[in-house]
């Protein structure tokens, strides 16, 4: 089968000053449908370079990265943006929600970016998304009137609802209590037995190992992958 | 997509109600100004055709100088024989006399013409009556005076069957048959301060010379005065030369004063556009304070998948809905405006369509020219830096 996300011998160097910095070294990683991994790293360790590759919203300075097969080397501004539309939800620590859209319109602008879905249905779909993260009765709030725990639940609607291959999460307990925290991976677990395939990003070990896979970055290397 | 970025601008505008009122008043400002100006220019410019209309834009004069002896009294009948569209032709002669009236002496201008004359003017008499075809054969002594004349020597207003003395080398008596209405000068005659009498007592009594002053020619109504002027121009101008005569008609003479005012008025609209360019600025510069505090907004866009197409897209259509609003607005202002300066002027207000299609079209462009270089900042931002942006 083909993974999801396959990482070939991946580096990212930066450059500061008169220093190269190799954020990632040589990676090498592959996800497959229906995985719920765990990238867990120290802060540094190159965990965030690696979600932003896998993601799309950067590309490597040497090395091959596949969705679904198909190599992003070389792809245009608007080509990521079309991969990172159809095949990645994000989920962020700080949720990232557009603070003037109410919850409703917040999961319906992936869809607009879609750029072939109808007004009627991007509110269908996105209501069926809020629907499966519990929200069915918060439709219509604004982001500050949410508590943060049902901020999350919004943007993982919001990444739920293009159906994308990948749901990527950094840190989305992170600015939870752990009660909600809990209650948040008890929703990713949920969706993972459904199928959805989940990335979660985190220097939290006890999410961490809570995964059913978990990837150990640091100094830019992997340095276990169960 | 474009529907989306509309509704999106609109709600960007008005959560920041004031700071969208600020940053628009130099594209108010400047729309209103472009639309009164062009607005005023095209109410004047039909109030002055409607003033010289009044002279009559049938009307063509023709004022002789010179010494060609071609400008007879006959000759007023050869032109109207030898040029299509004429209806009539009346030969003038003018000359400046004292009149006087027991002790008021005041110098006028006297007008010797034809007892047809006045119909030809459409030129009526208050008092009296206007003289004959039959005084202008006999050469009688009589005079019409104008309103103003007959004000300034008869204040009681009793001048018909009174007699003036009309001084040229000596003064001779005339007894007022007439006073006429008070009429607004026209091209070729001021009427209220003029004194009327027979064309051939005038050149027996006042004498001169021989030759007509004027011609006041009629044109039919079914005809164009300038396309019958053209032609008596060239007439005249293979008979007598262009040096021995002037020609003025009422339609040259309205296209004369609309060139005019048209070029002032795009000279003053030139100007007005200068502050719709300095009003397009603030508006770069309020789109590049938005795009700075919605940088992170950008990054969440572009991390659902927003190309940097669709984000240039989003703040091109809030640069340009932010433009047209101040163009409406300073649409509605500027007519507003110039309807309130048209009825102080008293002028006839007509609404220039071209300075609103101007506006609109002028706004657009400067969304877009203004608005280009914020939006193509917003699509360039990188997103991994745009979402970490604080």
């Amino acid at each position: 089968m083909v993974p999801v996300i396959e990482l070939e011998n991946v580096s990212r160097y930066y450059i500061v000053g008169d220093f190269v910095v190799k954020a990632l070294d040589q990676v090498s990683l592959q996800i497959q449908k229906g995985e719920f991994t765990a990238i867990m790293g120290p802060s540094g360790s190159g965990k965030s370079t690696l979600m932003n590759m896998v993601g799309c919203l950067d590309t490597p300075t040497s090395g091959r990265i596949l969705i679904d097969g198909a190599d992003i080397n070389g792809l245009s501004e608007e080509d990521l943006a079309y991969i990172r539309n159809k095949k990645i939800g994000f989920v962020f620590q700080q949720f990232n929600l557009l603070p003037k859209l109410n919850a409703l319109e917040n999961v319906m602008t992936p869809l607009l970016y879609t750029g072939d879905v109808g007004v009627a249905e991007r509110k269908l779909r996105a209501q069926e998304a809020l629907e499966k993260v519990g929200l069915k009765d918060r439709m219509k709030h604004r982001p500050n009137e949410l508590s943060g725990g049902q901020k999350q639940r919004v943007a993982i609607a919001r990444a739920l609802v293009t159906q994308p291959s990948l749901i990527l999460a950094d840190e989305p307990t992170g600015a939870l209590d752990t009660k909600t925290g809990i209650q948040i991976m008890d929703l990713f677990k949920e969706l993972n037995n459904e199928g959805h395939t989940i990335v979660i990003v985190t220097h939290n070990d006890e999410i961490g190992t809570s995964c059913p896979r978990l990837v150990r970055i640091r100094d830019g290397k992997i340095e276990e992958n169960s | 997509m474009a529907w989306e970025n509309i509704k999106l601008a609109f709600k960007s505008m008005f959560t920041n109600k004031l700071r969208t009122l600020l940053s628009l008043l130099g594209i108010v400002i400047g729309v209103m100004s472009v639309v009164t100006i062009l607005t005023l220019g095209n109410s004047a410019s039909g109030s002055i055709s409607d003033a010289i209309a009044t002279g009559g834009t049938d009307l063509i004069t023709i004022y002789t100088n010179g010494s060609s002896s071609t400008f007879t009294e006959e000759f007023a009948d050869t032109l109207r024989r030898n040029i299509e569209g004429i209806e009539a032709v009346a030969p003038m002669n003018s000359q400046t006399a004292r009149v006087r009236y027991k002790d008021t002496v005041t110098s006028y201008t006297v007008n010797g013409v034809q007892a047809s004359w006045a119909d030809l003017m459409k030129y009526n008499v208050s008092q009296g009556e206007w003289f004959t075809t039959e005084d202008n054969l006999s050469r009688r002594q009589v005079v019409v005076l104008g309103s103003e004349v007959a004000k300034k020597l008869f204040p009681g207003g009793d001048a018909v069957g009174n007699y003036v003395s009309v001084f040229r080398t000596q003064a001779k008596r005339y007894l007022v048959v007439g006073v006429m209405e008070a009429k607004d000068a026209t091209l070729s005659v001021s009427f209220n301060n003029a004194v009327f009498m027979p064309y051939n007592t005038m050149k027996l009594r006042l004498g001169g010379s021989s030759r007509v002053g004027s011609y006041i020619v009629k044109v039919f109504e079914n005809h164009d005065s300038t396309t019958v002027s053209d032609s008596i121009r060239d007439y005249l101008d293979n008979l007598v030369g262009s040096d021995n005569y002037t020609i003025f008609s009422a339609s040259t003479l309205t296209s004369i004063a609309n060139e005019i005012t048209g070029t002032f008025t795009t000279f003053l609209a030139a100007i007005a556009g200068i502050s719709l360019l300095v009003g397009g600025i603030g508006i770069m510069n309020i789109m590049l304070v938005s795009v700075a505090e919605r940088t992170r907004e950008i990054g969440i866009r572009k991390a659902l998948g927003a190309s940097p197409k669709v984000i240039r897209g989003q703040f091109i259509t809030e640069a340009i809905a932010l433009t047209m609003l101040g163009g409406l607005l300073g649409i509605l202002l500027g007519t507003f405006i110039s309807k309130a300066v048209t009825n102080l002027a008293g002028w006839s207000f007509k609404i220039s369509i071209p300075a609103y299609a101007l506006s609109v079209g002028f706004s657009m462009v400067i969304g877009v020219f203004f608005g280009w270089y914020p939006a193509k900042k917003a699509a360039k931002l990188d997103p991994i830096d745009a979402l970490n942006y604080e």
